[in-house]
């Protein structure tokens, strides 16, 4: 049955895939902030994880727990650098889309200035490893990045579920005006969750560096999948995005299996037009308030 | 010394004029304070400012004898005042409970959250039957409940509450002016409430501000303002220069 072997492989894309997006959601829901630069951070946490192989021989999967609290803190200061500037205008969201592309050209020129424009991968052993189940094989390396998103994602969640800043974060996604009222600091709630959103970004990052061969101006091709997919799950909806980014991987593992790896990336493209026509506030998401 | 005291008052929205020019008003502890005055004068800035959500340009807003002004909502309400909007602005996708609870956000004791949490259910009996029930499927009247509950999970010392009866059937807004009344009578909070059905704001409150224009015009006792004349000229009399029928 090569459709269960497709399926795996689908299935653990999708995990990483959820990790990517995640952050990118979050930081939607939280501050209506599209961030387009998200896809460029993890492909500078990718090169992070690279050299840190490379050159110290850390494990990508350990480099995570470098990664994240360095991006925890670049994510805060370049919050509190590049938006309060911007905050409280009109259209808000629209000026976040036209800095955050601009802040997306500018990650990448540095990038290609200081790592150069080839293809990286980091090269763990497990990378090319993998575990056979009767007719089956499960990628070594597939495995544990989908294994570290689940957990890592569990975590996120239970923090938005569990702490008295989750609840304050969750409540600033659900209604900002409410949040300042009860006495959420939104501002202080804002800066911690663009640190967690770059934070989640520097973990994907980390793993992305042994899946997929990365160059600078790789991220274009993954934000353009992580917009379609957290689009389909409802901006802002952290369960959206995992049950976006699931659905999508599968299907286009699919679509590459039966018309071809040319084909796959139609996939996502295709399921954007189709629920912007059919469901624009995506599956979990909330429709737009008047 | 009052409560609350508001000095020149200067406030605004972006880079948008000024909304308040120049109001200065003083709140005593205790009692039910009624902002009037005809759409644009600037009431619902007056409140927003004073929460902290709109910053003021000028002038001076003192609370208990700190100065507040400038301050984050969030320090604002720690100080004792809590706002409640004219839209409520609930989080439409969390329960009844959950809302309290948000409204006790800056309570970091366990147990006294949990005081205040029985308080309100026993205040509002009809938000305990409702406790699991998602904000957003309730009525107008039982999330206004709702919003005036969340408001008193701080036990705050000033409660400011924009258009309390706005959407609500008129027997619903008796009920909801029954618990404002009661908020000064039986808790001894502060009120300080816009509405725009200026008979029924009058009646509960005994202090009235009549605004115009984002200035304070005149005040008085609430029982003797509607007959004052000056009313007749700025407020019915100008609703009638505007057009109205």
């Amino acid at each position: 049955m090569a459709e269960i072997q497709v399926l795996i492989l689908g299935l653990l894309l999708g995990g990483v895939y959820a990790l990517m997006a995640s952050g990118l959601t979050l930081l939607f829901g939280v501050m209506r902030v599209v961030n387009l630069a998200h896809a460029a951070f993890i492909v500078l946490a990718a090169f992070c994880s690279f050299y840190l192989w490379e050159f110290a021989g850390i494990d990508p999967l350990i480099s995570i727990v470098l990664i994240m609290p360095s991006f925890f803190v670049l994510g805060m200061v370049l919050y509190r650098v590049l938006f309060p500037r911007i905050e409280g205008t009109p259209r808000f969201t629209e000026m976040t889309v036209l800095m955050t592309f601009g802040l997306a050209f500018v990650a990448e020129g540095l990038m290609a200035r200081f790592f150069g424009g080839i293809f990286r991968s980091a090269s763990p052993p497990y990378a090319r490893d993998a575990i056979i189940l009767g007719d089956y094989y499960v990628p070594t390396g597939q495995l544990l990045a989908s294994t570290a998103s689940l957990v890592l994602l569990l975590g996120l969640w239970a923090f938005l579920k569990f702490t008295r800043t989750g609840y304050g974060v969750r409540a600033t996604m659900q209604n900002r005006d409410a949040a300042q009222i009860v006495g959420v600091d939104v501002r202080r709630v804002s800066t911690i969750s663009f640190g967690i959103g770059m934070a989640m970004a520097g973990a994907a990052g980390a793993l992305v560096s042994f899946l997929f061969p990365f160059f600078p101006a790789r991220h274009w091709q993954w934000i353009a999948i992580l917009l379609s997919l957290i689009v389909l799950g409802g901006m802002g909806s952290l369960k959206g995005a995992v049950v976006g980014a699931l659905l999508l991987a599968v299907v286009s593992s699919f679509v590459s299996h039966t018309l071809g790896p040319v084909w796959a990336p139609i996939t996502f493209f295709g399921a954007l037009f189709l629920i912007l026509l059919v469901r624009p506030q995506g599956l979990f998401g909330k429709k737009a308030r008047v | 010394m009052p409560l609350l005291a508001v000095q020149g008052l200067k406030a605004g929205y972006g880079v948008g004029p000024d909304i308040l020019a120049d109001v200065s008003i003083d709140v005593e502890a205790g009692r039910t304070y009624c902002v009037i005055g005809p759409n644009g004068a600037g009431k619902s800035t007056l409140l927003k400012t004073v929460a902290g959500i709109v910053k003021p340009r000028d002038g001076v807003i003192t609370f208990d004898g700190a100065s507040v002004g400038g301050l984050r909502p969030d320090q604002i309400l720690r100080a004792g005042i809590c706002f409640v909007p004219q839209d409520r602005t609930l989080f439409p996708q969390m329960s009844v409970r959950e809302n309290l609870v948000m409204g006790g956000y800056l309570i970091r004791d366990r147990h006294r959250l949990n005081e205040r949490l029985e308080l309100v259910f026993e205040m509002f009996p009809r938000l305990a039957e409702r406790s699991a029930q998602m904000a957003q499927t309730m009525s107008g009247g039982e999330q206004q409940l709702l919003a005036l509950g969340r408001a008193l999970m701080i036990e705050p010392k000033l409660m400011m509450i924009d258009e309390p009866s706005l959407g609500l059937a008129p027997r619903v807004t008796s009920q909801i002016f029954d618990v404002i009344r009661s908020l000064s009578r039986d808790l001894g909070i502060t009120v300080l409430l816009i509405e725009q059905n200026v008979k029924k704001g009058l009646e509960v409150s005994d202090w009235a501000f009549v605004l115009d224009l984002g200035t304070k015009r005149f005040e008085g006792p609430a029982g003797e303002i509607l007959d004052d004349p000056r009313i007749r000229d700025l407020y019915l009399g100008k609703l009638a220069d505007r057009g109205g029928s």
